[in-house]
């Protein structure tokens, strides 16, 4: 009965520590290699589409909200 | 790839200084927008434009250092001076409210009774919740150290569970700091003794938040084997900043709650 209970043990251990490296995974080596590629994007951008649709959403707002505030700015002045 | 005959870091150009500016303009026209017409909207919009610009710049140099390699000891050291630089303003910020302080209690105006506490004020009990705060950060302050010393010694679960340990003092702080502030007998606006205590507890308050979250953004590296036993430059900042925090307290704690009762 105890051989069986071992033999559950190891197994449930070799089970959770094989899905737990999965998921804590050393990802660095991997990222290290999309940032040193040699593609001439610069670093905000290097990253795929993800980084491009931030750079984009982030950059509207800016831009979008300077207008407004220049917009009311002059409307205040001139009143 | 051009190389470089040097061991300084070429930064690539970057939106994010722009970005930031913009925030602030936003955040600053949006607090005076806020005071005069009732409205919150730009203010808020300013602070989503600053979180964004804050998560996209610090990803940016955690990219250059860690993936990218530029992150060499002559970098490194300026990065240091850097930090030791901004936590020297830092302390000039909360001296000038500690200063604050002093001036009021130390010649209380007849207004006040002459005395301080002030007539009318009754003052937290420093060695109730105040005094658990002070044990918490204390806490706080060795289980960052060994956190350090288990990142040096590539203990990765001691690190980790340390790290976590460091946060969630750092987050029973906070929240023990918010239960006084409901329960106290006292408000910001209860003349001088309000203003300084609220307004000086209340930037180290902030600034706990702002420790929290940058070890959670290390506990996170961590976890994702960002640090090695040698190079760990973004933990080391943080740390800094946690035992300059703690040291802070330590000061409002002896001046405000315990000598100002």
């Amino acid at each position: 009965m105890f051989r069986h209970l071992r033999t559950l043990q190891q197994v449930s251990r070799r089970t959770l520590s094989s899905s737990a490296r999965a998921q804590l995974e050393n990802k660095v080596p991997h990222k290290q290699k999309l940032f040193q590629e040699d593609n001439g994007m610069p670093v905000h951008l290097k990253g795929g589409t993800t980084d491009a649709l931030l750079y984009r959403a982030t950059m509207a707002l800016t831009l979008w909200q300077y207008c407004i505030i220049y917009i009311h700015a002059n409307k205040a002045i001139l009143n | 790839m051009a190389h470089q005959a040097h061991a300084y870091h070429m930064v690539d150009p970057s939106p994010w200084p722009l970005t930031g500016a913009i925030a602030a303009l936003l955040m600053t026209s949006g607090l005076a927008i806020w005071f005069h017409f009732h409205s919150t909207t730009l203010m808020t919009l300013g602070l989503i434009l600053l979180l964004l610009t804050m998560y996209q710049w610090w990803r940016d140099i955690i990219r250059e250092g860690t993936f990218q390699g530029h992150h060499t000891p002559p970098v490194q050291k300026g990065l240091r001076y850097g930090m030791i630089l901004f936590i020297t303003s830092e302390v000039f910020f909360f001296l000038g409210f500690f200063w604050a302080f002093y001036h009021s209690s130390l010649a209380p105006t007849p207004e006040l009774g002459g005395c301080w506490p002030p007539t009318g004020i009754t003052p937290l009990d420093p060695f109730e919740v105040p005094l658990l705060n002070t044990a918490v950060l204390l806490a706080s302050g060795v289980t960052v150290t060994w956190a350090h010393h288990s990142i040096m010694e590539g203990e990765r679960k001691q690190a980790i569970q340390s790290l976590a340990l460091t946060i969630l003092l750092g987050l029973y702080f906070t929240a023990l700091q918010a239960m006084e502030y409901y329960e106290a007998p006292f408000t910001i606006a209860d003349g001088v003794y309000g203003s300084t205590f609220f307004v000086a507890t209340g930037f180290h308050g902030l600034h706990v938040i702002i420790g929290s979250t940058f070890l959670a953004v290390c506990l996170l590296r961590q976890i994702q084997y960002h640090f090695t036993s040698e190079h760990h430059f973004g933990f080391e900042a943080a740390a800094w900043y946690w035992h300059f925090v703690d040291v802070v307290w330590l000061f409002l704690y002896v001046s405000i709650y315990w000598w100002g009762s």
